[in-house]
């Protein structure tokens, strides 16, 4: 109740006074609004970039050197592990190509095949995933070369010799999609691990009942290579001595990663320097002025105390007031950041790829710009007020 | 020290304040200052005068009768507000540091003016005379209105303090104290600021109200001759320097 009482006053006091709240909220943006700015361009330029490259998926690759024998129980353990981002295995090279056939052109093209799953890093998430026996996803100069596009339909086919007998089986492909020009640049297609191994073993004379094809029995497999790609470019070191400990011989971009790494570390660091140098400052201007608020407050304080509001009370008409001038300072700070942000984003915009921005906040951002803000006024105009409380009342009451 | 004698109580009433050798001891400048008060009792409904030279401590005292100045030291400090015999202990709550206490005691039982105002520049004149009601919660009622009436202030009660004469904000600061209809009101040179026509006019108009409410008051002034003829009973102070010049001291009885 009293507190309501007092939450009443200050609001008054505060509109009264409303030239000097305006100057008190103009204050906290000034210095919030560039703050914001600085970071977003931190975020929006730099976080970018550094992100493209620990993201990119070239360096997060970790290739095995030669050909080994890696059953499916090996090929599920490393999956599982948490540094390995993706994993599939692949068929020998050799047995990993088919024959593609658009009816309509009647042109054959021969296209290597990739071993591909859900969460392949180099098609876009957007795309469909290749599946099963019948779902591809083309390399862009493929369709290209066979004029197709995705939904189509296409003949694929391999041939063997089988007991002294030329053979070829066909199977209908569909094109669920088709994977951009970055991802594969030679004829390919991505293709799932069950379609790649019956072609294996329809090459090697074994049958695939699943498809019909004939052929003798089957034996346990060996893959004798596979595609991984670590989660982030600071796990690659590590699976790579795990490989080299069991005997497999990897190659790793490092000499890139050590690059990016020691650009990312020291851009973060630099940054970091500078937000915490920055929001001390902020925190410490920002506490001054609600200090110097309350100072000059002190008489009506004591008024207050008169009349009998008790220190809790007398703390809190600081509080309110600097919750005030907090909320409102970063509503402010938050539209100057937006407004060059703007500025800043339509001046560098023929220089940039479509969606791309220079400077850029997450909700999240403004949210921790809101926080930081309420949390150093209410502690300095708590502080502040609890100290003008604290004095005899009798001595506000005759300082002026 | 012959007034000490004198002034002794007129009123056969229950005592509001009893003071037994309280002292107030403070420093500046190298020059001490002390206010000693050896025997004072105030009765419920009297209207008590301190006269006397800017600076000899009325004010030191009256902040101390209204609780919010620490006194250094007392032997005995009851506060009867509705005038019984079990009073209550002032010095207690003061040496437990209860200042919420001692702030809720002020709201209830005590209105206090102050030689400049001290109105809340953001608040009407209504809501300044009502602040005294509206920290405890009592109902809008006409009292307000009523006191605004009688002190001439009808017209002026949605402006701002800004807005008015001296003379007319310390008579907001007078209806502020009696608003809540304390036991007692405790005034520190309210008229000192004004000229001496309208210092005597406001004065009256106050003692005026004090005795129609019959509220205790205890009012500081350094013009005796205003307010003799108002009918208050006179403080007998005695102010003196020790011989070696470093110590002031004021001596209350009463």
């Amino acid at each position: 109740m009293r507190l309501f009482k007092v939450i009443r006053l200050a609001t008054r006091d505060y509109r009264h006074e409303g030239q000097m709240s305006g100057f008190y909220i103009l204050a906290l943006a000034a210095v919030l609004g560039p703050m914001m700015v600085l970071f977003g361009l931190k975020f929006g330029i730099v976080g970018a970039m550094v992100d493209s490259l620990v993201e990119d998926p070239r360096n997060r690759e970790i290739r095995p050197v030669g050909s080994g024998r890696y059953d499916a129980a090996w090929v599920e353990a490393v999956r599982a592990r948490p540094e390995v981002g993706f994993l599939v295995p692949r068929t020998r090279s050799i047995a990993a190509s088919m024959d593609l056939n658009d009816s309509s052109v009647g042109r054959i093209l021969r296209v290597e095949l990739v071993p591909s799953a859900k969460g392949d890093p180099l098609l876009p998430a957007r795309l469909p995933t290749p599946a099963g026996y019948q779902r591809i996803v083309l390399s862009a100069s493929a369709a290209k070369r066979l004029g197709v596009q995705a939904g189509d339909t296409v003949d694929g086919s391999v041939a063997r010799r089988f007991r002294g007998e030329r053979e070829r089986v066909h199977l209908p492909l569909t094109i669920a999609a088709v994977a951009p020009a970055a991802a594969f640049g030679r004829e390919g297609a991505f293709v799932a691990v069950p379609l790649l191994e019956a072609l294996e073993d329809y090459r090697d004379g074994r049958a695939v009942p699943e498809l019909g094809w004939d052929g003798s029995a089957g034996e346990p497999r060996t893959y004798p290579s596979f595609r991984l790609y670590a989660r982030s470019i600071h796990d690659v070191a590590g699976l790579k001595l795990g490989f080299e400990k069991q005997g497999i011989e990897v190659r790793t971009q490092a000499a890139d990663i050590e690059l990016v790494q020691r650009m990312d570390r020291n851009l973060s660091s630099i940054y970091w320097a500078i937000a915490v140098i920055g929001l001390v400052g902020f925190a410490l201007s920002l506490s001054a002025s609600l200090w110097a608020n309350v100072d000059r407050k002190r008489k009506e304080l004591s008024v207050l105390r008169l009349v009998g509001f008790r220190t809790g009370d007398i703390m809190w008409f600081p509080m309110v007031q600097a919750l005030y001038t907090g909320v409102l300072g970063w509503g402010l700070a938050s539209t100057i950041y937006l407004g060059a942000a703007e500025a800043i984003n339509q001046l560098m915009a023929t220089q940039l790829a479509a969606g791309q921005t220079v400077a850029r906040l997450l909700p999240e951002h403004y949210a921790v710009a809101l926080g930081l803000t309420l949390v150093s006024a209410l502690a300095a105009a708590g502080l502040a007020g609890w100290r003008a409380a604290r004095i005899a009342p009798s001595d506000g009451l005759r300082e002026l | 020290m012959s007034e000490l004698q004198v002034a002794a109580p007129r009123h056969d009433g229950a005592p509001i304040y009893q003071l037994r050798d309280v002292i107030k001891t403070r420093q500046s400048d190298g020059i001490g200052f002390q206010l000693r008060v050896p025997q004072l009792q105030i009765g419920l409904g009297e209207k008590i005068a301190l006269i006397g030279e800017s600076g000899c401590g009325k004010s030191t005292l009256l902040d101390m009768l209204a609780f919010i100045l620490e006194p250094s030291q007392a032997a005995r400090f009851q506060f009867h507000p509705g005038g019984g015999r079990e009073g209550l202990n002032i010095a207690d709550h003061w040496r437990h540091a209860r200042r919420n206490r001692l702030g809720d005691l002020r709201s209830q039982h005590i209105g206090y003016v102050m030689q400049t105002g001290g109105l809340l520049p953001y608040l009407s004149v209504r809501q300044n005379m009502n602040l005294s009601r509206f920290v405890q919660g009592l109902p809008d009622d006409d009292t307000v209105t009523d006191l605004a009436k009688e002190l001439g202030l009808s017209r002026h009660l949605d402006l701002k303090p800004a807005a008015l004469s001296t003379g007319e904000r310390q008579r907001v600061a007078i209806g502020r104290a009696l608003a809540h209809k304390p036991s007692i009101v405790i005034a520190d040179e309210p008229t000192a600021s004004l000229d001496p026509f309208a210092a005597e006019k406001i004065m009256s108009l106050f003692i005026g109200l004090v005795e129609e409410l019959n509220i205790t008051v205890i009012v500081a002034s350094h013009a005796w001759r205003h307010i003799k003829r108002l009918g208050l009973r006179r403080l007998a102070h005695q102010t003196r320097r020790t011989s070696d010049g470093k110590l002031t001291e004021t001596v209350v009885t009463g």
